[in-house]
């Protein structure tokens, strides 16, 4: 028997483009968040009402996956950013190739946000770097409490995660501290915010996260180059 | 769901370094997977099976090593390992 050591990453070819992508981004100081969440998570409308809100000035685009349609696209569209929808065709994720085919002439434009919506999806989404900057994942309690525990991936590469529809918890059988505390489990550093879109609750804070991330992307950007030149 | 396209990746890369070795077929190859890369082994299993069936890299068999958090691994590998080849083949003249 002959045994080849082949050390690599099985999706090596998606690595190298979604590094490709990381160092345009970086480049142009903006701050890239991949939204990953289940099919009726809240997703679309927390991107939604995030737009509707930002600080006027941002420079902020959109890039919304989905199998079919441009339902989410037309959607986002109301709040004057320019977004695009990524229709997979029947891929349950997207990759840093659908990603850099979409985003090509935006990366020049010198955003301060791109916001990327993945496919509904606890799963797929999570093994395919998009070259972001962290990925969010975003829970609603209409789901489960142990949603964490059963689909870990992603909670344990997400930097932060959005416990979405709390408007609806005196009617649903969700315990929120049992979600956090089964969050925690996986990943005991990552950060919780409660939201809803139809209350506006959570949004304060979460904006107020996106605007440090935004902030502390043009700052951590700046010296590498300043060192750079200097070397 | 996306298994299908983890076994394609992994069937890409089992012809590119088959391409070094033209005396050899290829018997097994040889994955890390972490319980937190996404990706179910049994569903990769039969993607894999799937797809090799009725392909001239039949019948390579897939192994996959589980790496987890507890076992002092990273739990996030999706790797490739390592490729077994068979006894070379005498070209025939």
């Amino acid at each position: 028997m002959n045994r080849i050591a082949i050390e690599r990453k099985v999706l090596s070819e998606n690595d190298r483009i979604a590094e490709e992508l990381r160092t345009a981004l970086n480049g142009t100081d903006t701050l890239s968040l991949n939204f990953i969440g289940s099919p009726g998570a809240g997703k679309t409308a927390l991107l939604e009402r995030t737009l509707e809100r930002l600080p006027r000035g941002t420079r902020a685009a959109v890039l919304t996956g989905d199998i079919q349609t441009e339902n989410d696209a037309n959607r986002l569209r109301r709040y004057g950013y320019p977004v695009r929808q990524i229709t997979t065709g029947g891929a349950c994720h997207l990759d840093a190739r659908m990603v850099e085919t979409h985003l090509r002439d935006w990366i020049g434009d010198g955003l301060d946000l791109l916001l990327i919506e993945n496919v509904g999806n606890l799963v797929c989404p999570t093994s395919y770097d998009l070259g972001e900057d962290a990925k969010v994942v975003v829970l609603s309690v209409a789901e489960g409490e142990d949603k964490p525990l059963k689909y870990p991936g992603i909670f344990r590469k997400a930097e932060l995660m959005l416990l979405n529809k709390v408007d609806l918890l005196p009617y649903v059988p969700f315990n929120p501290e049992l979600a956090r505390e089964n969050a925690r489990r996986i990943h005991p550093e990552i950060e919780i915010i409660e939201t809803s879109y139809t209350t506006g609750a959570g949004f304060d804070r979460w904006l107020n996260w996106l605007a440090s991330r935004v902030e502390r992307k043009k700052v951590s950007v700046k010296p590498a180059g300043e060192a750079v030149a200097t070397a | 769901m996306h298994e299908m396209g983890i076994a394609g990746s992994v069937l890409e890369a089992v012809h590119q370094e088959l391409q070094k070795y033209p005396q050899h077929r290829a018997t097994k190859i040889a994955l890390r997977i972490g319980e937190f890369a996404g990706v179910d082994p049994d569903s990769l299993q039969f993607c894999f099976e799937a797809l090799v069936k009725g392909t001239e890299l039949e019948p390579l068999e897939l192994e996959i090593e589980w790496c987890r958090l507890t076992d002092g691994r990273r739990g996030d590998e999706l790797e490739l390992a390592h490729l077994e080849l068979d006894d070379a083949q005498e070209a025939v003249a």
